[in-house]
């Protein structure tokens, strides 16, 4: 088991993932958002949906969708 | 058409410029790959393309730009600035706790950072902060939200001299907004859903540069940039319609990409001009002024200085 911690609308938490290997993609999968609206940061860069994410990276995650 | 950035795929404009740069976004609604730097600068020639497309005002105007503090406000204050527009900003404080003190500062250091004046208007002193309004008015927060936003970007545009007032609605927000209207076919909302709105009646021009951009393209642009915004929702908006129509779209820009810009293009080239071809002025006639503030209202007393009465403001 793997868990990431995660900054995510200002606020940390930490997913943990049943596998191995875990790519931007599932971060954004546990968080329930699709692609289409939202990113994955690593260490301050873009990740790409199938880049490796591992417990010691600094992750962000951004939801562009907003509402009002 | 495969929507994932593959491995190693290039830059489009670099691999046409004989360069190297891996590319990070993929847009596929524009079939294009792009690597941070070319993103930007395609964000800024886009917004300035639609500038140019619905002749929204030209670099000699002063422009007052709408800021709430989110990404899209700030995006597009950054990318006028850029593309050296007079820009400066305007800000409501809608004492709606620690949400307005955070995207106040935000707006603020923001503001700084690119050397531009921030206009504040606290509602604590105009009127009352929002969750007070909602509770003496009985009115849902973002309704009233809605009326003081309006009502005091254009009197304090009119006021400091400024001719136009951009606000960051970007596409998702538009395509959300055209949905809901056409689900009802509210012909007279419809009628008016175009990004410039001319300047008559006491009103100033209103514009909406980013009505092009995605909100994805617009959170891309303010990560690059390094701009930092808040980014959290106001606490009111939760279960706003707006953000159900917007996962909806999701859906359907993922299954066919290019259709979110397709049904709101194709509406202001095919639709606005239609229910546009008769009784073109039919808002304007009603226009009146409002007989305690003077500013432009559709009744004999406007709905803000209506606000203040239920608050207990004398004015």
């Amino acid at each position: 088991m793997v868990e990431i911690k995660v900054k995510y609308r200002g606020k940390e938490q930490i997913l943990k993932f049943d596998k191995e290997k875990v790519k931007a993609i599932d971060i954004l999968k546990a968080l329930n958002l699709s692609s289409e609206h939202a990113f994955v940061a690593k260490n301050g860069e873009l990740a790409s949906e199938d880049e490796i994410i591992s417990p010691e990276d600094k992750i962000k995650v951004i939801n562009a969708i907003s509402g009002g | 058409m495969t929507k994932k950035l593959k491995k190693g795929t290039r830059c489009t404009i670099c691999k046409a410029k004989g360069e190297n740069d891996k590319a990070v976004v993929y847009l596929p609604h524009h079939r294009l790959a792009l690597c941070k730097e070319h993103f930007i600068e395609w964000f800024e020639k886009r917004v300035e393309k639609t500038i140019k497309e619905f002749k929204m005002f030209k670099l000699d105007e002063k422009i007052l730009v709408a800021v709430s503090g989110g990404k899209d406000s700030l995006a597009l204050w950054n990318a006028l600035t850029k593309l050296g527009y007079q820009a400066d900003g305007f800000y409501i404080d809608l004492g709606i706790g620690d949400y307005s003190e955070e995207s106040k500062k935000l707006s603020i250091d923001f503001a700084e950072s690119i050397g531009r004046k921030l206009h504040i208007v606290p509602m604590k002193e105009e009127i009352a902060p929002i969750p007070e309004i909602k509770q003496s008015t009985k009115r849902p927060a973002c309704s009233a939200c809605g009326t003081v936003k309006r009502y005091y970007m254009n009197k304090i545009a009119k006021e400091l001299g400024y001719n136009v007032v951009a606000t960051g609605h970007n596409l998702d927000d538009e395509v959300a907004t055209l949905f809901g209207n056409t689900l009802g076919w509210d012909i007279n909302y419809l009628k008016r859903q175009y990004p410039v709105l001319q300047e008559e009646n006491g009103f100033v021009r209103k514009v909406k540069p980013l009505c092009k951009i995605t909100e994805k393209e617009s959170a891309l642009y303010s990560f690059f940039n390094n701009i930092e915004y808040i980014e959290y929702e106001c606490p009111f908006s939760e279960g706003a319609s707006s953000i159900e129509y917007k996962e909806i779209w999701s859906k359907i820009e993922e299954k066919s990409p290019g259709s979110k810009l397709r049904f709101y293009s194709e509406f202001l080239k095919k639709m606005y001009p239609i229910l546009n071809t008769q009784n073109k002025n039919i808002n304007v006639s009603e226009i009146k002024t409002c007989i305690i503030c003077g500013e432009p209202s559709f009744n004999e007393i406007c709905s803000v200085c209506k606000l203040k009465e239920k608050v207990g403001i004398k004015s």
